[in-house]
């Protein structure tokens, strides 16, 4: 059965409004084809009727396993830019003034997925700091176990590679192995990878001066938004910088957080007394 | 926004001038770095040129040097497209003054975010 | 001294392509091509097919610390189905030979760019070649994937230049 208006145009509004990305019509097929294996797996042989399944019963899981079946291929290297040119331009320096000589800076990639936003941050620092492995921590958290351990292998395919990825950073940060890329040890040793369920209590973990946030908070209510930026605050230092994803904001969500704008692009900061 | 898209594959000019294209780029085509340097001489200096490494008559890395080595020149963004992707060719190419390097096989999003880090994109990403 | 005297040295073998590379490496890279360049929801069976009577082969060489050939072969027809895939909105109507060599050379020359970077190198490419394939020098220097696309039959052939030496 091919998918309905109803529901190719609801899983349209679905994927826009979670991650701006737009599905022109006409890839009724490509939602067909990228939805149908998560259907199987839940003996429903009709992606129509999986949709409608998640569409009258939505949760946090199921609408976030649609969107990431739809925008996979979005899993990019720097992705949207700003807040990682940011990184080097503003917060490291701001930090580097802040923090001892001897103080190991923390930075948290709190949904690293298959590894590409903690090693592009770690590639930045590498490059703009002498000895960064040793003054700088990256953690890298994912709720997947399989997008842990490719964080921890630290391997992509060459289509992989082209996602966003500048050519002068490719040579210099990675090794090939057979077909494909590998990130060189040092940067594999500065990132720590392991498994974590931010809609629930968090481990013990930072104090983290900068914590990466991006496309996470999407998927969930508002009630689950506010406990999960308050956990993450909870493992921040009080000076340190939040970056969430391109379309999203603490804007009506947490007003315990200043809203900066750092070069093209924004960052949250723990409010003083909140 | 100019585009000079270099392949001695008809194929692979057309699909990357369609993605171009579709992206806002006016597009013109040559079949070799040779015929390259002529539409460059001949007055179309455009802010982007795609250029194939393995071509007859001269290969990329030859027109890239070329191109580099022209101060009037300077304000083209070069980015080689190409199947060579031996870690030294990356380097090599890098050296002879590309400025990115897309290995083939590429996709069209793969095209887009290359340009994106050059700051030759408009905004709004769509599937 | 001359090298038969002193015996074959261990610097003088060459490696056979076997050594250096396997079929999921080959598989892998044909996968990636066909999702880059033909559509991303193509899928390459590893099922051998009967090639039909009327084949057409595509070529690159590579020359370097192994030196051969990467050699795509399948019917005439698959090959025009290829052409049609790969050219998408830019296909004409009516497909010239002209055509179906320029987008089956090309997929060689993708194909055999990414076999070239899992070698050990550095090596040079060749343009590429299209027409009846080069004969297979060496069956113990050959490493052969068959897949079927879209059920139809297509093989990648990563073969050596050299006959074999002769066994003493």
């Amino acid at each position: 059965m091919t998918l309905t208006t109803t529901s190719f145009d609801w899983v349209r509004e679905l994927v826009h409004r979670e991650s701006a990305i737009v599905l022109q019509p006409g890839k009724e097929y490509l939602v067909e084809a990228r939805l149908l294996p998560i259907a199987r797996q839940l003996g429903i042989t009709d992606v129509s009727q999986y949709v409608e399944s998640v569409r009258t019963r939505p949760s946090p899981d199921s609408t976030r396993q649609i969107v990431e079946a739809l925008t996979t291929n979005e899993t990019s290297w720097f992705r949207d830019g700003d807040p990682f040119t940011a990184l080097t331009a503003t917060v490291l320096p701001s930090l580097l003034a802040a923090r001892g000589p001897n103080e190991r800076l923390q930075i948290w990639s709190a949904a690293c997925s298959s590894g590409q936003e903690p090693y592009t941050i770690a590639m930045l620092l590498e490059d703009a700091l002498p000895n960064a492995s040793s003054r700088v921590s990256i953690t890298a958290t994912d709720l997947s176990r399989e997008m842990v351990e490719r964080t921890k292998a630290g391997r992509f395919s060459q289509l992989e590679v082209n996602r966003g990825l500048p050519a002068a950073m490719l040579v210099r940060h990675f090794t090939r192995a057979g077909t494909e890329w590998e990130v060189a040890a040092p940067l594999r040793r500065m990132v720590t990878a392991s498994e974590c369920n931010l809609a629930t209590a968090l481990p013990r973990m930072g104090p983290f001066d900068v914590v990466y946030l991006r496309n996470v908070l999407i998927y969930f209510d508002l009630p689950t938004k506010q406990a999960i930026l308050r956990r993450v605050r909870d493992l921040m230092r009080p000076d340190g910088w939040l970056f969430l994803g391109a379309a999203e904001t603490t804007l009506g969500v947490d007003d315990s957080w200043e809203r900066v704008v750092v070069g093209r692009s924004s960052a949250y900061r723990p409010l003083k007394g909140a | 926004m100019r585009a000079l898209v270099i392949d001695d594959s008809r194929a692979m000019r057309r699909i990357v001038s369609g993605t171009l294209e579709k992206l806002g780029f006016e597009v013109e085509q040559a079949g070799d770095g040779r015929e390259g340097l002529d539409a460059l001489e001949r007055g179309y200096i455009p802010d982007l040129v795609t250029v194939d490494w393995n071509m007859p008559v001269m290969d990329g890395l030859q027109f890239v040097s070329a191109v580099r080595s022209n101060p009037g020149y300077r304000s083209m963004t070069i980015m080689m497209v190409t199947s060579e992707s031996e870690h030294t060719q990356i380097v090599r190419a890098l050296a002879a003054g590309a400025h990115e390097y897309v290995i083939k096989p590429f996709t069209a999003d793969a095209l887009r975010d290359k340009l994106a880090l050059l700051g030759l994109l408009p905004q709004e990403v769509s599937l | 001294m001359t090298t038969t005297e002193m015996g074959r040295r261990s610097s003088d073998r060459r490696p056979v392509i076997t050594e250096l590379i396997d079929e999921p490496t080959i598989q892998s890279i044909a996968e990636d091509a066909w999702t880059a360049l033909v559509g991303e929801d193509e899928i390459l069976v590893p099922l051998p097919g009967e090639l039909p009577g009327d084949v057409v082969s595509s070529w690159v060489d590579v020359v370097g610390p192994w030196t051969g050939t990467v050699v795509l072969t399948t019917g005439r027809e698959t090959a025009a189905g290829l052409t049609r895939a790969l050219l998408g909105e830019h296909a004409p109507a009516e497909l010239e030979d002209e055509d179906i060599v320029d987008a089956f050379g090309e997929i060689a020359n993708v194909v055999g760019g990414n076999v070239k970077a899992a070698l050990p190198g550095p090596s040079a490419l060749s343009l590429p070649d299209v027409g009846d394939a080069p004969a297979v020098r060496n069956p113990a220097d050959l490493c052969r994937v068959d897949v079927l696309w879209r059920g139809e039959p297509l093989s990648i052939s990563v073969q050596g230049a050299l006959p074999a030496l002769p066994v003493h």
